[in-house]
């Protein structure tokens, strides 16, 4: 069974996977950016390597902004860019610290880039410059863009609210309704919310909408916990992504499990089996038929396991009885 | 508070006592939670069908109805929604509730007390793997569609963490109770804590999520909470070993993030060279209007010095007329690419803009400019304003031009 609806990746990234992204019109192409430095382009239905560049320094974030124009933020404070056309790869510019997060949005055509440097900034992919700065008050560990809004996510569980159109100022600012350091945000492809998660083992959803009715609904939940030996470990919840027909998302968590949730139905869709290791990073294709999932052990453990698990990428197809809500809310 | 409606009593399940606000959605919980066959998923509709199924289909006998009280688990009896419930009970049940109302806060009281037991019950009961699967149904709290009610009104209004929602039981223990239950197993079912977390009010900011905070396991900050954090040496801990050592949170002890953990190992030492004053200096001098200030001259910066002045000077002009700051730079800039630039300039952008460049945003418009397809720079600065940068862009920022 195993077989069938899923396979690994052949030259997997040498280190730790930090993000995993399908390209935006296909279930052919994945962006995967990793510890080691690379970010390589695979060809998953031919399941081969089809190009990779970068070498130097850690990788911890990447996007498409097109089938064929990729930017990634690395641990040395650049955003660079890569055309896998020409095969040519050039640097945009830098952060004062690493870069943790890269979006694309579509909606002004512009790159955003979150550091651990406590700020925000926006790059025109056409001419490559940086065309805003923003301070967002702390490190940036997460972000999301929602149509032509971004969410971020920072150390001290704070969320910010931006209008990319509009920068000036932030439209929300919240505390975090989880308890623990924010680990990833995802918002709902109908742009109604975001899902966020925690280091410990919780999921909140959470609504754009301001007005108190809508408000009313967040709410949260606990996973990627696993009983052992009378003890409960609580694992991170590293990753999120959502299926962007149905509204649906996967999250993957530090215990090796990916499961699917229907948010506004709040019910688990399904659990696949236990990966080897932590899952860092979740993709959904542009039709949700296929999930990446990227497995790397991310020294969450005190104690690391010997021998370190190797990393993969797995690549899944998922059916709607996966990823469907059962049956809408009334 | 929340009285008036809960006169006539709601539907509530015998077996854990939960309240409902409808009996059709009495039925499903019964269904998903007490009536379901722990073997294949089959949803049944009573007890006995229950015990019939598993007999007659698994050979296996069930003496215990899923996931119920202590003493309401007998499977002989018939229950299904609210009919068939022991008269006697009917009774005590509907006497709690009417006293319960008696004060203010009572109903909702002895209700997440129930729950909790049950709960616990629930937690306990199949802990290593997510217990079927399809355990889902399990944690399932009152559906979505269900009204918020009055309780979440009391709730509301008190914060206090007894006027839960029932779905809140989880969410609204204070904390110590949280870490009871989390011992008492890991959160099998889905959901558990899923609760409205919202405030009536101020919906943005921090004050909204006041409620959580003060009902949920969220109690202020990670500062002042982790009362179950074994080692609250620093002012946030990430890991937590409960009280009873009964959880633990797989993750480093510091409050950073994995990835900033891991870019210390020596191994990446090479690449990570962050540059603490700068980013420090960023965060504490550069308000966001100085750094959007300083990003929109980098433009300047990328010329020469002579043209950083010329550019400084323009920007009073920039603001009634949002161009680029000066053509012909701007263009090469934008044609070089500029990048091995950019890194000085970076620190240029940490000096907050002379005071004629106050209002950050205003800067922008230089870039738009920037960001215009070389074709474009020839145009009359006018044109330059109206185009389309961003898609959506010039008409949102325009006000910003002024």
């Amino acid at each position: 069974m195993k077989s069938q609806t899923e396979y690994r990746l052949k030259s997997p990234p040498d280190d730790a996977i930090s993000s995993v992204k399908f390209g935006p019109n296909t279930n052919q192409f994945l962006l995967v950016s990793s510890w080691d430095g690379v970010v390589r382009l695979y060809d998953v239905a031919a399941n081969i390597l089809r190009h990779k560049y970068g070498q130097d320094s850690p990788v911890l974030d990447c996007c498409f902004t097109d089938a064929v124009h990729s930017y990634s933020g690395h641990l040395d404070n650049t955003l660079k860019t890569y055309d896998f056309n020409v095969n040519s790869e050039s640097l945009i510019g830098t952060h004062n610290n690493a870069i943790k997060c890269v979006e694309y949005c579509s909606d002004v055509n512009g790159i955003l880039t979150g550091s651990w440097d406590h700020h925000l900034k926006l790059w025109d992919p056409r001419t490559p410059m940086c065309s805003g700065s923003y301070n967002q008050g702390d490190k940036v560990y997460a972000m999301s863009v929602c149509g032509e809004k971004l969410v971020v996510g920072t150390a001290g569980r704070k969320i910010l609210v931006w209008d990319i159109r509009n920068m000036s100022y932030a439209l929300q600012k919240r505390e975090s309704s989880l308890k623990y350091q924010t680990r990833a945000i995802r918002c709902f492809p109908n742009k109604q919310g975001f899902v966020l998660s925690s280091i410990e083992g919780r999921v909140a959803v959470e609504y754009l909408d301001t007005n108190p009715d809508v408000q009313k609904k967040k709410y949260a939940f606990k996973c990627h916990r696993i009983k052992e030996d009378g003890t409960e470990k609580i694992y991170p919840v590293n990753a999120i992504s959502f299926h962007p027909g149905h509204n649906t998302f996967a999250t993957g968590g530090s215990d090796g499990y990916v499961n699917v949730w229907d948010g506004f139905n709040k019910k688990r869709l399904c659990q696949f089996h236990q990966y080897p290791t932590s899952i860092t990073s979740l993709s959904f294709s542009h039709n949700g038929s296929v999930l990446a999932i990227a497995c790397s052990y991310f020294l969450e453990e005190d104690n690391p396991p010997n021998p370190l698990p190797e990393d993969a990428i797995y690549i899944r197809t998922v059916t709607d009885q996966e990823t469907k809500p059962k049956h809408s809310s009334s | 508070m929340g009285r008036k409606k809960k006169k006539m009593s709601k539907p509530w399940c015998w077996y854990c006592n939960r309240e409902f606000e409808d009996e059709k959605i009495l039925i499903q919980h019964q269904k998903a939670k007490h009536f379901k066959c722990h073997i294949c998923h089959k949803k049944l509709y009573t007890g006995p069908g229950l015990s019939i199924h598993c007999m007659q289909v698994h050979k296996e006998t069930i003496d215990k109805v899923p996931n119920s009280m202590p003493n309401r688990s007998n499977i002989e009896i018939e229950i299904y929604g609210m009919e068939g419930i022991p008269p006697n009970d009917l009774r005590e049940h509907e006497k709690q509730k009417q006293g319960a109302r008696g004060n203010d806060s009572g109903s909702d009281d002895d209700e997440p007390t129930n729950k909790k037991i049950k709960q616990e019950g629930l937690l306990g009961n199949a802990p290593g793997m997510m217990q079927t699967m399809p355990g889902l149904m399990q944690g399932m709290m009152p559906p979505p569609g269900m009204p918020p009610g009055m309780q979440m009104g009391h709730m509301m209004h008190m914060g206090h963490p007894f006027h839960m929602h029932p779905g809140m039981q989880m969410m609204g223990a204070p904390p110590h109770m949280m870490h009871m239950q989390g011992q008492a197993g890991p959160p099998k079912p889905l959901f558990p804590s899923a609760i409205p977390t919202s405030s009536p009010g101020a919906p943005i900011v921090g004050a909204d999520f006041k409620p959580i905070s003060s009902g949920a396991t969220i109690s202020a900050p990670p500062t002042t909470n982790t009362p179950s954090s074994s080692s609250s040496d620093t002012s946030k801990v990430a890991t937590i070993v409960t009280s009873g050592g009964a959880s633990k949170i797989v993750h480093p002890n510091e409050d950073i993030s994995l990835e900033e953990i891991r870019s210390r190992h020596p191994r990446y030492a090479r690449s990570s060279k962050q540059d603490d004053t700068a980013s420090n200096a960023s965060s504490n001098a550069a308000s966001e209007l100085a750094i959007a200030v300083s990003a929109a001259q980098q433009a300047a910066v990328h010329q020469a010095k002579q043209q950083e002045a010329i550019a400084s000077m323009n920007h009073a002009m920039m603001q009634r007329f949002p161009v680029r700051v000066s053509g012909p730079p701007l263009t090469m800039a934008a044609l070089q690419g500029g990048q091995t630039v950019m890194a000085p300039v970076r620190h240029h952008a940490m000096i907050p803009g002379p005071p004629t460049l106050i209002g950050g945003h205003l800067m922008r418009p230089p870039h738009l400019g920037m960001n215009m397809p070389p074709g474009m720079i020839g145009m009359p600065p006018g044109m330059m304003y109206g185009a389309p940068m961003f898609p959506t862009g010039p008409m949102m920022l325009q006000p910003r031009f002024r």
